[in-house]
Protein backbone atom coordinates (compact mmCIF):
# COMPACT_ATOMS: atom_id res chain seq x y z
CA UNK A 1 0.00 0.00 0.00
CA UNK A 2 1.42 3.33 -1.06
CA UNK A 3 1.75 6.16 1.40
CA UNK A 4 2.49 9.84 0.06
CA UNK A 5 4.18 12.12 3.29
CA UNK A 6 4.58 15.98 3.28
CA UNK A 7 6.86 16.68 5.98
CA UNK A 8 7.45 20.60 6.80
CA UNK A 9 7.13 22.01 3.62
CA UNK A 10 7.65 25.55 3.21
CA UNK A 11 7.18 27.56 -0.02
CA UNK A 12 7.94 31.37 0.09
CA UNK A 13 7.02 34.04 -2.93
CA UNK A 14 9.06 36.43 -2.30
CA UNK A 15 8.77 37.13 1.52
CA UNK A 16 5.54 35.94 1.47
CA UNK A 17 4.82 32.73 3.11
CA UNK A 18 2.37 29.96 0.97
CA UNK A 19 3.07 27.10 3.17
CA UNK A 20 4.51 26.94 6.31
CA UNK A 21 6.08 24.11 7.31
CA UNK A 22 2.98 21.84 6.36
CA UNK A 23 2.93 18.44 7.34
CA UNK A 24 0.45 15.47 6.22
CA UNK A 25 0.62 11.67 6.03
CA UNK A 26 -1.60 10.32 3.63
CA UNK A 27 -2.56 6.76 2.42
CA UNK A 28 -5.45 5.00 0.56
CA UNK A 29 -8.75 4.17 1.40
CA UNK A 30 -10.30 7.66 2.52
CA UNK A 31 -10.91 10.63 0.45
CA UNK A 32 -9.23 13.14 1.77
CA UNK A 33 -10.57 16.95 1.07
CA UNK A 34 -8.02 20.11 1.27
CA UNK A 35 -10.78 22.98 2.22
CA UNK A 36 -10.03 26.82 3.19
CA UNK A 37 -10.23 30.31 1.73
CA UNK A 38 -8.71 31.64 -1.07
CA UNK A 39 -4.66 32.42 -0.88
CA UNK A 40 -4.87 29.49 1.71
CA UNK A 41 -2.11 27.53 0.06
CA UNK A 42 -4.15 24.66 -1.40
CA UNK A 43 -3.17 24.41 -4.64
CA UNK A 44 0.44 24.93 -3.43
CA UNK A 45 0.21 22.09 -1.16
CA UNK A 46 -1.21 19.84 -4.40
CA UNK A 47 1.38 21.21 -6.52
CA UNK A 48 4.05 20.02 -3.82
CA UNK A 49 2.38 17.22 -3.98
CA UNK A 50 2.54 16.13 -7.17
CA UNK A 51 5.99 17.07 -7.80
CA UNK A 52 5.14 20.35 -9.73
CA UNK A 53 6.32 22.43 -7.54
CA UNK A 54 9.93 22.36 -5.64
CA UNK A 55 9.23 23.54 -1.91
CA UNK A 56 12.19 25.74 -0.70
CA UNK A 57 11.58 23.69 2.56
CA UNK A 58 10.59 20.37 3.49
CA UNK A 59 10.32 17.02 1.15
CA UNK A 60 7.43 14.99 0.06
CA UNK A 61 7.99 10.95 -0.09
CA UNK A 62 6.17 8.80 -1.62
CA UNK A 63 6.99 5.36 -0.28
CA UNK A 64 9.92 6.72 1.29
CA UNK A 65 11.70 7.59 -1.42
CA UNK A 66 11.57 11.61 -2.02
CA UNK A 67 9.81 13.05 -5.02
CA UNK A 68 12.61 14.78 -6.24
CA UNK A 69 14.85 11.88 -6.82
CA UNK A 70 11.80 9.89 -8.92
CA UNK A 71 12.20 9.51 -12.60
CA UNK A 72 9.80 12.30 -14.54
CA UNK A 73 8.45 8.87 -16.10
CA UNK A 74 7.70 7.33 -13.31
CA UNK A 75 6.45 10.19 -11.39
CA UNK A 76 4.04 10.86 -14.07
CA UNK A 77 3.12 6.99 -13.92
CA UNK A 78 2.36 6.53 -10.40
CA UNK A 79 0.89 10.24 -9.38
CA UNK A 80 -1.99 11.61 -11.39
CA UNK A 81 -2.69 15.53 -11.34
CA UNK A 82 -6.30 16.74 -12.41
CA UNK A 83 -5.25 21.15 -13.09
CA UNK A 84 -7.89 23.68 -12.00
CA UNK A 85 -8.26 24.52 -15.54
CA UNK A 86 -6.70 22.35 -18.79
CA UNK A 87 -6.95 24.30 -22.35
CA UNK A 88 -4.09 22.45 -24.73
CA UNK A 89 -2.26 24.61 -27.58
CA UNK A 90 -3.38 22.17 -30.33
CA UNK A 91 -7.24 21.43 -31.10
CA UNK A 92 -6.56 17.24 -29.41
CA UNK A 93 -9.42 15.35 -30.08
CA UNK A 94 -11.16 13.56 -26.68
CA UNK A 95 -9.37 10.15 -28.13
CA UNK A 96 -5.81 12.12 -28.37
CA UNK A 97 -6.06 13.32 -24.88
CA UNK A 98 -7.14 9.72 -23.82
CA UNK A 99 -4.24 8.19 -25.35
CA UNK A 100 -1.36 11.08 -24.97
CA UNK A 101 -2.29 9.75 -20.95
CA UNK A 102 -2.53 5.89 -21.89
CA UNK A 103 1.69 6.69 -23.32
CA UNK A 104 2.41 6.92 -19.79
CA UNK A 105 1.91 3.36 -19.33
CA UNK A 106 4.16 2.15 -22.72
CA UNK A 107 3.56 -2.16 -23.30
CA UNK A 108 0.10 -2.38 -21.60
CA UNK A 109 -2.22 -3.36 -23.78
CA UNK A 110 -5.18 -0.22 -23.49
CA UNK A 111 -8.02 0.10 -25.99
CA UNK A 112 -8.92 3.22 -26.08
CA UNK A 113 -12.92 2.76 -27.48
CA UNK A 114 -12.83 0.52 -24.04
CA UNK A 115 -11.39 3.51 -21.96
CA UNK A 116 -13.75 5.72 -23.70
CA UNK A 117 -16.88 3.71 -22.69
CA UNK A 118 -15.90 3.22 -18.93
CA UNK A 119 -15.80 7.17 -18.61
CA UNK A 120 -19.18 7.54 -20.50
CA UNK A 121 -17.17 9.06 -22.90
CA UNK A 122 -18.34 6.75 -25.87
CA UNK A 123 -18.61 8.19 -29.53
CA UNK A 124 -16.79 11.11 -28.87
CA UNK A 125 -13.22 10.21 -29.64
CA UNK A 126 -12.89 11.61 -32.62
CA UNK A 127 -14.24 14.91 -31.53
CA UNK A 128 -12.15 18.18 -31.05
CA UNK A 129 -11.45 19.33 -28.28
CA UNK A 130 -13.14 23.16 -28.59
CA UNK A 131 -16.14 21.34 -29.35
CA UNK A 132 -17.04 18.89 -26.16
CA UNK A 133 -18.56 20.28 -22.80
CA UNK A 134 -17.11 21.40 -19.41
CA UNK A 135 -18.69 17.92 -18.16
CA UNK A 136 -17.31 16.04 -20.97
CA UNK A 137 -13.84 17.73 -21.39
CA UNK A 138 -13.64 16.97 -17.38
CA UNK A 139 -14.18 13.19 -17.92
CA UNK A 140 -11.87 13.08 -20.89
CA UNK A 141 -9.22 14.48 -18.13
CA UNK A 142 -10.25 11.92 -15.34
CA UNK A 143 -10.31 9.21 -18.55
CA UNK A 144 -5.95 10.29 -19.01
CA UNK A 145 -5.73 10.83 -15.57
CA UNK A 146 -6.90 7.42 -14.58
CA UNK A 147 -5.66 5.46 -17.16
CA UNK A 148 -2.41 5.05 -16.07
CA UNK A 149 -3.67 3.45 -12.85
CA UNK A 150 -1.68 6.12 -10.39
CA UNK A 151 -1.00 5.27 -6.63
CA UNK A 152 -2.39 8.73 -5.74
CA UNK A 153 -4.64 11.07 -7.61
CA UNK A 154 -4.41 14.62 -7.05
CA UNK A 155 -7.52 17.32 -8.07
CA UNK A 156 -7.71 20.62 -8.48
CA UNK A 157 -11.01 22.10 -7.72
CA UNK A 158 -12.06 19.74 -10.51
CA UNK A 159 -15.85 20.34 -10.13
CA UNK A 160 -15.34 23.69 -10.64
CA UNK A 161 -17.14 24.02 -14.02
CA UNK A 162 -19.47 21.81 -13.65
CA UNK A 163 -22.92 21.34 -12.50
CA UNK A 164 -24.62 19.83 -9.89
CA UNK A 165 -24.78 16.55 -11.37
CA UNK A 166 -21.74 16.02 -13.09
CA UNK A 167 -19.83 17.40 -9.92
CA UNK A 168 -21.85 14.74 -7.72
CA UNK A 169 -20.92 12.35 -10.99
CA UNK A 170 -17.40 13.27 -10.81
CA UNK A 171 -16.91 12.64 -6.83
CA UNK A 172 -18.00 9.30 -6.66
CA UNK A 173 -15.57 8.59 -8.81
CA UNK A 174 -13.40 10.00 -6.78
CA UNK A 175 -14.43 8.24 -4.29
CA UNK A 176 -14.48 4.81 -6.02
CA UNK A 177 -10.69 5.30 -6.97
CA UNK A 178 -10.12 6.34 -3.22
CA UNK A 179 -10.50 2.70 -2.02
CA UNK A 180 -7.24 1.77 -4.02
CA UNK A 181 -5.27 4.90 -4.40
CA UNK A 182 -4.46 7.88 -2.56
CA UNK A 183 -7.22 10.82 -3.50
CA UNK A 184 -6.84 14.18 -2.26
CA UNK A 185 -9.44 16.70 -3.92
CA UNK A 186 -9.39 20.45 -3.18
CA UNK A 187 -12.83 21.94 -3.10
CA UNK A 188 -14.17 25.18 -2.37
CA UNK A 189 -17.98 23.72 -1.69
CA UNK A 190 -17.66 22.68 1.59
CA UNK A 191 -21.16 21.32 1.66
CA UNK A 192 -19.78 18.70 -0.49
CA UNK A 193 -16.33 18.17 1.29
CA UNK A 194 -18.83 17.24 4.39
CA UNK A 195 -20.99 15.08 2.43
CA UNK A 196 -18.52 13.34 0.05
CA UNK A 197 -14.88 12.96 1.90
CA UNK A 198 -13.90 10.92 4.70
CA UNK A 199 -11.03 13.02 5.99
CA UNK A 200 -10.71 17.41 5.35
CA UNK A 201 -7.62 19.13 5.84
CA UNK A 202 -8.28 22.85 6.39
CA UNK A 203 -5.65 25.25 5.45
CA UNK A 204 -5.82 28.69 6.61
CA UNK A 205 -2.41 31.18 5.86
CA UNK A 206 -0.12 28.55 4.57
CA UNK A 207 -1.03 26.14 7.57
CA UNK A 208 -3.36 23.22 7.90
CA UNK A 209 -5.41 24.19 11.47
CA UNK A 210 -7.52 21.41 11.14
CA UNK A 211 -6.73 17.64 10.05
CA UNK A 212 -9.47 14.89 11.06
CA UNK A 213 -12.54 13.18 10.01
CA UNK A 214 -14.69 14.81 7.90
CA UNK A 215 -17.79 15.17 10.49
CA UNK A 216 -15.26 16.82 12.74
CA UNK A 217 -13.46 19.21 11.08
CA UNK A 218 -16.89 20.18 9.25
CA UNK A 219 -18.33 20.12 13.10
CA UNK A 220 -15.27 22.15 14.28
CA UNK A 221 -15.68 26.24 15.22
CA UNK A 222 -12.07 26.99 13.59
CA UNK A 223 -14.19 26.31 10.10
CA UNK A 224 -16.27 29.42 11.01
CA UNK A 225 -13.03 31.21 12.10
CA UNK A 226 -11.10 30.64 9.25
CA UNK A 227 -14.05 31.23 6.67
CA UNK A 228 -15.80 34.29 8.52
CA UNK A 229 -19.18 32.82 8.39
CA UNK A 230 -21.64 31.31 10.63
CA UNK A 231 -22.34 27.46 9.47
CA UNK A 232 -25.17 25.92 10.43
CA UNK A 233 -25.34 22.19 10.82
CA UNK A 234 -28.31 19.64 10.85
CA UNK A 235 -29.93 16.99 8.69
CA UNK A 236 -32.16 16.73 6.03
CA UNK A 237 -35.93 15.55 6.44
CA UNK A 238 -36.26 11.61 5.90
CA UNK A 239 -32.02 11.44 5.79
CA UNK A 240 -29.30 11.05 8.03
CA UNK A 241 -26.63 13.00 5.93
CA UNK A 242 -25.50 15.89 7.72
CA UNK A 243 -25.40 19.17 5.88
CA UNK A 244 -24.44 22.45 6.50
CA UNK A 245 -26.10 25.70 5.91
CA UNK A 246 -24.12 29.05 5.18
CA UNK A 247 -25.12 32.10 7.01
CA UNK A 248 -23.24 35.04 6.34
CA UNK A 249 -21.72 36.84 9.60
CA UNK A 250 -23.48 39.77 10.94
CA UNK B 1 -3.23 2.80 -41.22
CA UNK B 2 -3.22 5.70 -39.06
CA UNK B 3 -4.09 9.21 -41.00
CA UNK B 4 -0.39 10.49 -41.17
CA UNK B 5 0.52 7.40 -43.42
CA UNK B 6 -2.66 7.70 -45.92
CA UNK B 7 -1.80 11.55 -45.61
CA UNK B 8 1.96 10.57 -46.72
CA UNK B 9 0.71 8.09 -49.64
CA UNK B 10 -1.57 10.74 -51.18
CA UNK B 11 1.31 13.08 -51.26
CA UNK B 12 3.63 10.67 -52.86
CA UNK B 13 2.00 11.93 -56.57
CA UNK B 14 1.77 15.27 -55.53
CA UNK B 15 5.39 15.39 -54.61
CA UNK B 16 6.09 13.11 -58.13
CA UNK B 17 4.68 16.57 -59.95
CA UNK B 18 6.23 18.95 -58.15
CA UNK B 19 9.75 17.07 -58.88
CA UNK B 20 8.26 16.81 -62.63
CA UNK B 21 7.39 20.60 -62.65
CA UNK B 22 10.99 21.28 -61.21
CA UNK B 23 13.16 19.21 -63.57
CA UNK B 24 11.05 21.03 -66.65
CA UNK B 25 10.74 24.56 -65.15
CA UNK B 26 13.74 26.94 -66.33
CA UNK B 27 15.07 29.40 -68.66
CA UNK B 28 14.78 26.28 -71.10
CA UNK B 29 11.08 24.50 -70.54
CA UNK B 30 11.89 20.84 -71.10
CA UNK B 31 8.89 18.82 -72.25
CA UNK B 32 7.82 15.54 -71.39
CA UNK B 33 9.51 14.07 -74.52
CA UNK B 34 12.92 15.79 -73.64
CA UNK B 35 13.01 14.25 -69.96
CA UNK B 36 11.90 11.16 -70.72
CA UNK B 37 15.02 10.98 -73.43
CA UNK B 38 17.18 11.99 -70.96
CA UNK B 39 16.11 9.33 -68.77
CA UNK B 40 16.71 7.07 -71.56
CA UNK B 41 20.02 8.21 -71.41
CA UNK B 42 20.06 10.64 -74.25
CA UNK B 43 23.84 12.21 -75.25
CA UNK B 44 23.25 15.32 -76.15
CA UNK B 45 24.62 18.78 -74.08
CA UNK B 46 20.14 19.19 -73.33
CA UNK B 47 19.76 15.88 -71.90
CA UNK B 48 22.81 16.23 -69.75
CA UNK B 49 22.18 19.50 -68.14
CA UNK B 50 18.80 18.11 -67.43
CA UNK B 51 20.21 15.24 -65.86
CA UNK B 52 23.83 16.47 -64.09
CA UNK B 53 22.21 20.24 -63.59
CA UNK B 54 18.96 20.27 -62.92
CA UNK B 55 18.10 17.00 -61.22
CA UNK B 56 20.24 17.33 -58.27
CA UNK B 57 19.36 21.14 -58.18
CA UNK B 58 15.54 19.58 -57.49
CA UNK B 59 16.45 17.27 -55.19
CA UNK B 60 18.26 19.37 -53.43
CA UNK B 61 15.53 22.22 -53.45
CA UNK B 62 13.19 19.33 -51.88
CA UNK B 63 15.30 18.57 -49.14
CA UNK B 64 16.18 21.98 -47.95
CA UNK B 65 12.15 22.37 -48.08
CA UNK B 66 11.72 18.98 -46.55
CA UNK B 67 13.63 20.66 -43.59
CA UNK B 68 12.47 23.85 -43.35
CA UNK B 69 9.26 22.35 -42.67
CA UNK B 70 10.35 19.84 -40.04
CA UNK B 71 12.38 22.93 -38.55
CA UNK B 72 8.81 25.01 -38.26
CA UNK B 73 6.90 21.64 -37.04
CA UNK B 74 9.52 21.26 -34.37
CA UNK B 75 9.75 25.41 -32.86
CA UNK B 76 5.86 25.54 -33.39
CA UNK B 77 5.71 22.56 -31.10
CA UNK B 78 8.24 23.42 -28.75
CA UNK B 79 6.90 27.32 -28.47
CA UNK B 80 3.38 25.71 -28.69
CA UNK B 81 2.21 28.31 -30.73
CA UNK B 82 1.06 28.70 -34.58
CA UNK B 83 3.58 31.85 -35.45
CA UNK B 84 6.68 30.11 -34.07
CA UNK B 85 8.68 29.63 -37.10
CA UNK B 86 12.65 29.76 -37.87
CA UNK B 87 12.48 33.17 -38.70
CA UNK B 88 10.40 34.75 -36.18
CA UNK B 89 12.59 33.38 -33.34
CA UNK B 90 16.21 34.19 -33.83
CA UNK B 91 17.52 30.72 -34.97
CA UNK B 92 17.19 31.27 -38.62
CA UNK B 93 19.09 34.73 -37.72
CA UNK B 94 21.66 33.20 -35.95
CA UNK B 95 22.22 30.44 -38.72
CA UNK B 96 22.43 33.23 -41.05
CA UNK B 97 25.57 35.17 -39.39
CA UNK B 98 27.02 31.57 -38.63
CA UNK B 99 26.91 31.43 -42.76
CA UNK B 100 28.44 35.16 -43.29
CA UNK B 101 31.21 35.00 -40.75
CA UNK B 102 31.60 31.10 -42.99
CA UNK B 103 30.89 33.11 -46.53
CA UNK B 104 33.46 36.24 -45.67
CA UNK B 105 35.97 35.14 -43.55
CA UNK B 106 39.00 32.53 -45.09
CA UNK B 107 38.38 29.90 -41.70
CA UNK B 108 40.91 27.43 -43.29
CA UNK B 109 38.35 25.04 -43.29
CA UNK B 110 36.39 23.10 -45.71
CA UNK B 111 33.86 25.54 -46.80
CA UNK B 112 31.00 23.20 -46.76
CA UNK B 113 32.36 22.29 -43.01
CA UNK B 114 32.59 25.82 -42.12
CA UNK B 115 29.66 26.69 -43.17
CA UNK B 116 27.39 24.00 -41.75
CA UNK B 117 29.16 24.18 -38.31
CA UNK B 118 28.41 27.70 -38.03
CA UNK B 119 25.65 27.80 -39.01
CA UNK B 120 24.38 25.36 -36.34
CA UNK B 121 26.21 27.22 -33.80
CA UNK B 122 24.88 30.23 -34.56
CA UNK B 123 21.09 28.63 -34.53
CA UNK B 124 21.41 27.03 -31.50
CA UNK B 125 23.35 30.05 -29.39
CA UNK B 126 20.38 32.16 -30.79
CA UNK B 127 17.17 29.95 -29.80
CA UNK B 128 18.97 29.49 -26.47
CA UNK B 129 19.54 33.24 -26.42
CA UNK B 130 15.63 33.75 -26.84
CA UNK B 131 14.93 31.32 -24.17
CA UNK B 132 17.49 32.84 -21.75
CA UNK B 133 15.93 36.29 -22.65
CA UNK B 134 12.22 35.75 -22.30
CA UNK B 135 13.00 33.56 -18.90
CA UNK B 136 15.23 36.70 -17.41
CA UNK B 137 12.19 38.64 -18.60
CA UNK B 138 10.20 36.46 -16.18
CA UNK B 139 8.08 35.32 -19.28
CA UNK B 140 6.71 31.83 -18.73
CA UNK B 141 4.13 31.59 -21.97
CA UNK B 142 4.33 31.72 -25.23
CA UNK B 143 3.44 34.99 -26.32
CA UNK B 144 6.16 36.15 -24.11
CA UNK B 145 8.73 33.83 -26.02
CA UNK B 146 7.55 34.99 -29.54
CA UNK B 147 8.52 38.81 -28.45
CA UNK B 148 11.72 37.32 -26.98
CA UNK B 149 12.30 35.83 -30.52
CA UNK B 150 11.37 38.85 -32.53
CA UNK B 151 13.67 41.34 -30.51
CA UNK B 152 16.59 38.52 -30.85
CA UNK B 153 15.77 38.22 -34.66
CA UNK B 154 16.01 42.19 -34.99
CA UNK B 155 19.10 42.66 -33.67
CA UNK B 156 20.75 39.77 -35.56
CA UNK B 157 19.37 41.30 -38.25
CA UNK B 158 21.13 44.05 -37.81
CA UNK B 159 24.41 41.90 -36.81
CA UNK B 160 24.42 40.17 -39.37
CA UNK B 161 24.34 43.50 -41.69
CA UNK B 162 27.02 44.94 -39.75
CA UNK B 163 28.94 41.98 -40.49
CA UNK B 164 28.75 42.05 -44.33
CA UNK B 165 29.53 45.56 -44.50
CA UNK B 166 32.72 45.10 -41.83
CA UNK B 167 33.92 41.35 -42.94
CA UNK B 168 33.56 42.26 -47.40
CA UNK B 169 36.58 43.51 -49.05
CA UNK B 170 37.82 43.66 -52.79
CA UNK B 171 38.57 40.14 -51.98
CA UNK B 172 35.23 38.71 -51.32
CA UNK B 173 31.94 39.52 -52.75
CA UNK B 174 29.08 41.12 -50.77
CA UNK B 175 26.82 39.94 -53.84
CA UNK B 176 27.78 36.24 -52.79
CA UNK B 177 26.32 37.12 -49.04
CA UNK B 178 23.55 39.28 -50.41
CA UNK B 179 21.91 36.47 -52.90
CA UNK B 180 22.26 34.01 -50.18
CA UNK B 181 20.39 35.75 -47.67
CA UNK B 182 17.76 36.22 -49.83
CA UNK B 183 18.00 32.78 -50.20
CA UNK B 184 18.10 30.46 -53.46
CA UNK B 185 19.41 26.37 -54.06
CA UNK B 186 22.90 25.24 -55.43
CA UNK B 187 23.33 22.91 -57.53
CA UNK B 188 25.01 20.59 -55.76
CA UNK B 189 27.44 18.06 -56.48
CA UNK B 190 26.52 14.22 -56.35
CA UNK B 191 28.37 13.61 -53.61
CA UNK B 192 27.29 16.90 -52.12
CA UNK B 193 23.71 15.95 -52.32
CA UNK B 194 24.38 12.75 -51.17
CA UNK B 195 25.92 14.50 -48.02
CA UNK B 196 22.64 16.55 -47.41
CA UNK B 197 20.11 13.54 -48.19
CA UNK B 198 22.18 11.43 -45.42
CA UNK B 199 22.51 14.74 -42.99
CA UNK B 200 18.47 14.90 -43.70
CA UNK B 201 17.65 11.77 -43.40
CA UNK B 202 19.16 11.87 -39.88
CA UNK B 203 17.56 15.01 -39.00
CA UNK B 204 14.19 13.89 -39.50
CA UNK B 205 14.86 10.65 -37.43
CA UNK B 206 16.21 12.52 -34.63
CA UNK B 207 13.09 14.86 -35.27
CA UNK B 208 10.40 11.66 -34.59
CA UNK B 209 11.78 10.71 -31.44
CA UNK B 210 10.67 13.98 -30.18
CA UNK B 211 7.41 13.26 -31.27
CA UNK B 212 5.56 12.03 -27.98
CA UNK B 213 7.35 14.96 -26.47
CA UNK B 214 6.06 17.73 -28.31
CA UNK B 215 2.41 16.02 -27.97
CA UNK B 216 2.65 16.52 -24.47
CA UNK B 217 4.09 20.01 -24.61
CA UNK B 218 0.83 20.19 -26.52
CA UNK B 219 -1.14 19.66 -23.45
CA UNK B 220 0.34 22.77 -21.05
CA UNK B 221 3.47 22.60 -19.10
CA UNK B 222 1.56 21.39 -16.02
CA UNK B 223 0.19 18.62 -17.87
CA UNK B 224 2.89 17.93 -19.58
CA UNK B 225 4.96 17.44 -16.09
CA UNK B 226 1.92 15.48 -15.14
CA UNK B 227 2.16 12.93 -17.47
CA UNK B 228 5.49 12.27 -16.78
CA UNK B 229 7.64 14.75 -18.80
CA UNK B 230 10.72 16.30 -17.79
CA UNK B 231 9.95 19.41 -19.96
CA UNK B 232 13.21 21.88 -18.81
CA UNK B 233 15.43 18.92 -20.08
CA UNK B 234 13.18 18.09 -23.10
CA UNK B 235 12.98 21.28 -24.85
CA UNK B 236 16.84 22.03 -24.45
CA UNK B 237 16.53 18.60 -26.66
CA UNK B 238 14.29 19.76 -28.77
CA UNK B 239 15.49 23.04 -29.46
CA UNK B 240 19.23 21.30 -30.15
CA UNK B 241 18.14 19.28 -33.00
CA UNK B 242 15.33 22.04 -34.06
CA UNK B 243 18.32 24.42 -34.54
CA UNK B 244 20.37 21.56 -36.51
CA UNK B 245 17.29 21.04 -38.50
CA UNK B 246 17.10 24.98 -39.18
CA UNK B 247 20.82 24.86 -39.86
CA UNK B 248 21.05 22.64 -42.25
CA UNK B 249 18.10 23.86 -44.23
CA UNK B 250 20.28 27.91 -44.00
CA UNK B 251 23.59 26.26 -44.66
CA UNK B 252 22.09 24.76 -47.95
CA UNK B 253 19.38 26.68 -49.15
CA UNK B 254 19.69 30.73 -47.97
CA UNK B 255 17.45 32.17 -46.08
CA UNK B 256 14.06 30.94 -46.93
CA UNK B 257 11.12 32.84 -45.41
CA UNK B 258 7.58 31.38 -44.94
CA UNK B 259 8.24 27.53 -45.12
CA UNK B 260 8.59 26.95 -42.03
CA UNK B 261 5.02 28.64 -40.92
CA UNK B 262 3.36 27.06 -43.94
CA UNK B 263 4.09 23.75 -43.98
CA UNK B 264 3.36 22.69 -40.82
CA UNK B 265 0.09 24.35 -40.84
CA UNK B 266 -1.19 23.01 -44.04
CA UNK B 267 0.05 19.56 -42.38
CA UNK B 268 -2.42 20.20 -39.01
CA UNK B 269 -5.53 21.05 -41.01
CA UNK B 270 -4.78 17.79 -42.86
CA UNK B 271 -3.50 15.34 -39.94
CA UNK B 272 -4.30 17.01 -36.90
CA UNK B 273 -1.87 18.00 -34.06
CA UNK B 274 -0.16 14.96 -33.07
CA UNK B 275 3.41 15.16 -34.23
CA UNK B 276 3.90 11.82 -35.63
CA UNK B 277 2.02 12.44 -38.10
CA UNK B 278 2.45 16.26 -38.25
CA UNK B 279 6.41 16.07 -38.36
CA UNK B 280 6.80 13.80 -41.52
CA UNK B 281 3.86 16.07 -43.41
CA UNK B 282 5.36 18.60 -42.72
CA UNK B 283 8.80 17.95 -44.39
CA UNK B 284 6.93 16.35 -47.43
CA UNK B 285 4.53 19.56 -47.98
CA UNK B 286 7.77 21.48 -47.18
CA UNK B 287 9.51 19.80 -49.88
CA UNK B 288 6.70 20.21 -52.44
CA UNK B 289 6.44 24.27 -51.66
CA UNK B 290 10.30 24.68 -52.16
CA UNK B 291 10.49 22.43 -55.29
CA UNK B 292 7.54 24.43 -56.90
CA UNK B 293 9.09 27.93 -55.72
CA UNK B 294 12.87 27.00 -57.06
CA UNK B 295 10.98 26.11 -60.40
CA UNK B 296 9.14 29.32 -60.60
CA UNK B 297 12.10 31.15 -59.27
CA UNK B 298 14.35 29.33 -62.26
CA UNK B 299 11.22 30.42 -64.82
CA UNK B 300 9.47 33.07 -64.51
CA UNK B 301 12.14 35.70 -65.87
CA UNK B 302 14.56 34.16 -68.33
CA UNK B 303 17.42 34.37 -68.48
CA UNK B 304 17.01 35.91 -64.79
CA UNK B 305 16.70 34.11 -61.81
CA UNK B 306 14.77 35.98 -58.78
CA UNK B 307 16.01 34.51 -55.44
CA UNK B 308 14.02 31.94 -53.80
CA UNK B 309 13.25 33.72 -50.84
CA UNK B 310 11.47 36.50 -52.63
CA UNK B 311 9.45 33.82 -54.24
CA UNK B 312 8.40 31.93 -51.23
CA UNK B 313 7.32 35.17 -49.01
CA UNK B 314 5.15 36.24 -52.65
CA UNK B 315 3.93 33.07 -53.50
CA UNK B 316 3.34 31.64 -49.65
CA UNK B 317 1.67 35.08 -48.51
CA UNK B 318 -1.49 34.84 -50.52
CA UNK B 319 -1.48 31.13 -50.51
CA UNK B 320 -1.39 30.93 -46.87
CA UNK B 321 -4.20 34.07 -46.51
CA UNK B 322 -6.55 32.23 -48.57
CA UNK B 323 -6.00 29.11 -46.89
CA UNK B 324 -6.63 31.12 -43.72
CA UNK B 325 -9.65 32.29 -44.98
CA UNK B 326 -11.00 29.51 -45.87
CA UNK B 327 -10.70 27.47 -42.90
CA UNK B 328 -11.97 30.62 -40.91
CA UNK B 329 -15.27 30.60 -42.90
CA UNK B 330 -15.43 26.69 -42.21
Amino acid sequence: MSRLRADSLTVMAGTRRLLDAVSVDLAPGALVGLIGPNGAGKSTLLRCLAGLLRPGGGAVTLDGAPLADLPSRERGRRIGYLPQSFQPAWDYTVGEVVALGASRRPGATLRIPDLLRDHELTGLGERRWSQVSGGERARALLAATLVAEPDVLLADEPGASLDIGHRIDLMRRLRDWSRRSIVVVVLHDIERAALDCDRLLLLEEGRIVRDGAAATVAGSPDLDRVFGIRFERGSLAGGADAVLMLERRP
Amino acid sequence: MSAAVRALIRLLPLLALALLFGVSAGHDWAGPTRLLQALGGAEDLRARLLLEWRLPRVLAAALVGSLLGLGGAIFQGVFRNPLAEPYLLGSAGGAAIGATVALLVPLGLPSALALGGLSFAGAWGATLLVLAVARGAGARDAAGLLLAGVAVAAMLGAIRSFLMLALSDESVSLQVVLSWTLGGIQTPTWSGLAWLAGLAGLAIGASLTLARGLDLLGLGDDQAEAFGLDTDRFIARAILVGAAVVALAVAYGGLVAFVGLTAPHIARWWVGPRHRGLLPVSAAIGAILVILCDGLARAVLPPAEIPLGLVTAAAGGPFFLALLRRRLRA
